[in-house]
């Protein structure tokens, strides 16, 4: 089977669009639950399938995987009619690129795909107490900078998450395109939902939500993911390091804090090209004035001008240390992440005491490891 | 056939209903009048016997039925699509993602243009303000600077000078006021220009357009123009894509 699966797979992108192409001839009404253009859909199906062989002998790892996909496919409308449909594709797809493909080899497949359907139908049957997406209505949009915009939502029904995971969300304006934001508030009673968007150049979702999107829209949430590891019982205090929009993490930890507890001081960091960039500042601000045990820094790495902290924001939280005591969450660019946590790490900071996300511009899910990536 | 021979046929043959028209018992003895009872009871045990299997198999054929016509549904949804029309149906698709990859790369590099262009106006503004707000603090030092040498002109005294300076305060509130006006219309201007920029990038997202008039424009997803050799030019993103693709190098490792 394997040998098989490397064949297929070494067809490149010739086996997903064959595997797709084959699938919408036999299911046309399928074609509808994808966007448009496809060239990503198609990366992500055989890095999948990849991932499932990598772990077929290990069932222990690779059952809750399963289970996961399976749950975070009702967001996609998928239905447990729609997985032999997938099966019969698969195979058409894997005996076409195969010279050697026989019986005894598609009875296998066959058998292989039959259980990995069924874990993931079982799973999504046993979710479906849970709604498979919740509507969520835009409360308030406000555009902070030309291209970061705040907005508030309020699902319908109660969205139940934790202050540090991700919601994927989609809207009508780009159907069919999940894209991961995290709260930036711990729940709240009244459920609503703060969100920060920043618009990425050519981002098709991203653009939209902060240019397009308004009060009064609907938007589409699917089930909370874990995500950015926070520890609410840890009584350790904290040091926040937030780049871009990776601020919203930060701050649902800021808020739960408030709201839950246990007392602890806690730093928070902000690092931002210019000072303009700054989107939250007035917010963060208040909260910093309201609570005494919070205080908030801003470090511009590019605007000369600005009275504020000079520096990256690594380099900025470094100065203000040591900081060996704190449970540290850093958030942000790819580069921003790595520069301060290595910066932390020569400062004496214990590895496993700094928890980091990366902010990517297209969020499109979790792999198979549950991890959001790229 | 007699019923002693129809038992001897039972494990062969089937129970037919010309065998159960025709069947004969032996007579009794003289003493017990009737047929023997003995082979009626064998033969109505084996009548219930059959009923059994006959029901038996009724069920059995009954299933077969549902799962044969469930196969035949299944099969006339399900024809194999030819290759041909695999291959017709992924060079569409093929096309269609150079074309949503094409229009996000223009709309890309147009926001990133219009991006450098707003961010290089607004430095260059409050420069400038910079230097306006620098010109009216030397002037005003200037004026106050003079101030001291009126009274050594002539003999009007201190109300004299007390009117001038008054004078001088209006003047300058004047000429900060000028200022403002000037730097508003000019940083209006900068915004609109922007808005422009931007609103060739994506035209949808001008305000003043209707907000679902262009959503029958061509999707795009960003992760196709990853396909498309970018402009180093453009903007940061290889590095932030470099950058990307090690974490998740990193994690897939460490897991």
């Amino acid at each position: 089977m394997r040998a098989s699966f490397a064949k297929a797979a070494a067809a490149g992108d010739e086996a997903p669009l064959y595997f797709y192409s084959h699938l919408f001839l036999s299911h046309p009404e399928a074609r509808k639950l994808f966007p448009v253009s496809m060239a990503h859909q198609r990366d992500r199906l055989f890095q999948a399938l990849g991932d499932v062989m990598e772990y077929v002998d290990d069932l222990d790892r690779l059952v809750p995987i399963l289970q996961e996909l399976g749950r975070d496919h009702r967001k996609f409308g998928t239905v447990a009619a729609h997985y032999p449909a997938v099966g019969a594709s698969l195979i058409a797809t894997l005996r076409h690129f195969d010279h050697q493909w026989n019986p005894a080899l598609e009875q296998s497949w066959a058998e292989a795909y039959g259980v990995v359907a069924q874990v993931m139908i079982e799973a999504a049957e046993a979710g479906a107490d849970q709604p498979p997406w919740w509507d969520a209505d835009v409360v308030t949009h406000e555009r902070r900078t030309i291209d970061t915009a705040v907005m508030w939502l309020r699902p319908r029904p109660e969205f139940p998450y934790r202050a540090g995971q991700s919601v994927s969300l989609e809207s009508d304006v780009r159907p069919k395109l999940w894209r991961y934001y995290s709260p930036a508030n711990a729940p709240r009673p009244d459920g609503l939902m703060e969100i920060h968007v920043r618009a990425y150049d050519g981002g098709p979702v991203s653009t939209a939500l902060v240019r397009r999107v308004g009060p009064g829209d609907v938007l589409r949430l699917g089930p909370p993911m874990g995500h950015i590891a926070f520890d609410p019982d840890s009584d350790r205090d904290l040091l926040l390091v937030a780049g871009g929009t990776g601020l919203a993490p930060l701050k649902a930890v800021v808020d739960h804090v408030a709201r839950y507890g246990p007392a602890r001081r806690v730093d928070l960091y902000v690092g931002s090209r210019t000072e303009e960039r700054i989107y939250d500042r007035v917010d963060l601000e208040r909260m910093a004035g309201e609570h005494p045990w919070l205080t908030v820094t801003f470090a511009v790495s590019g605007d000369d001008l600005s009275p504020l902290e000079q520096g990256d924001v690594g380099e900025v939280v470094v100065r203000h240390g040591p900081w060996s005591s704190r449970d540290v969450y850093v958030a942000g660019p790819a580069a921003m992440v790595e520069d301060t946590t290595t910066r932390l790490v020569k400062d004496g900071v214990r590895p496993e005491r700094i928890r980091s996300e990366v902010f990517a511009p297209s969020r499109l899910g979790p792999s198979l490891d549950g991890e959001v990536t790229e | 056939m007699t019923a002693d021979e129809y038992g001897q046929a039972r494990a062969g043959r089937r129970l037919t209903p010309g065998d159960v028209r025709n069947v004969q018992f032996a007579r009794a003895t003289m003493l017990r009048p009737g047929y023997n009872d003995v082979e009626v009871d064998r033969f109505l045990d084996r009548m219930a016997e059959e009923l059994a299997q006959l029901h038996a198999e009724k069920a059995e054929l009954r299933d077969e039925v549902h799962v044969l016509r469930d196969q035949v549904a299944g099969a006339a949804a399900v024809e194999p699509p030819s290759d041909q029309a695999v291959r017709i149906l992924a060079t569409a698709q093929q096309t269609a993602d150079g074309y949503v990859a094409e229009a996000e790369d223009f709309s890309r590099q147009m926001t990133a243009d219009a991006r450098a262009q707003y961010e290089e106006q607004l430095r260059r503004a409050k420069e400038s303000a910079g230097e306006i707000i620098h010109a009216a603090q030397e002037a005003a030092a200037r004026m106050v600077g003079g101030a001291p040498a009126v009274p050594a002109e002539g003999g009007s005294g201190g109300e004299r000078t007390t009117q001038e300076l008054e004078d001088q305060v209006a003047y300058l509130k004047a000429f900060a006021q000028a200022c403002r006006v000037q730097l508003r219309a000019y940083l209006e201007a900068l915004l609109t220009d922007v808005e422009s920029e931007w609103g060739r990038a994506d035209p949808g997202s001008l305000p003043q357009a209707p907000i679902r008039a262009t959503s029958h424009r061509p999707e795009v997803s960003r992760n196709v123009a990853r396909e498309v050799p970018l402009d180093d030019s453009t903007s940061e993103r290889p590095a932030v894509a470099k950058g990307e693709g090690a974490e998740v190098a990193t994690r897939r490792r460490g897991s």
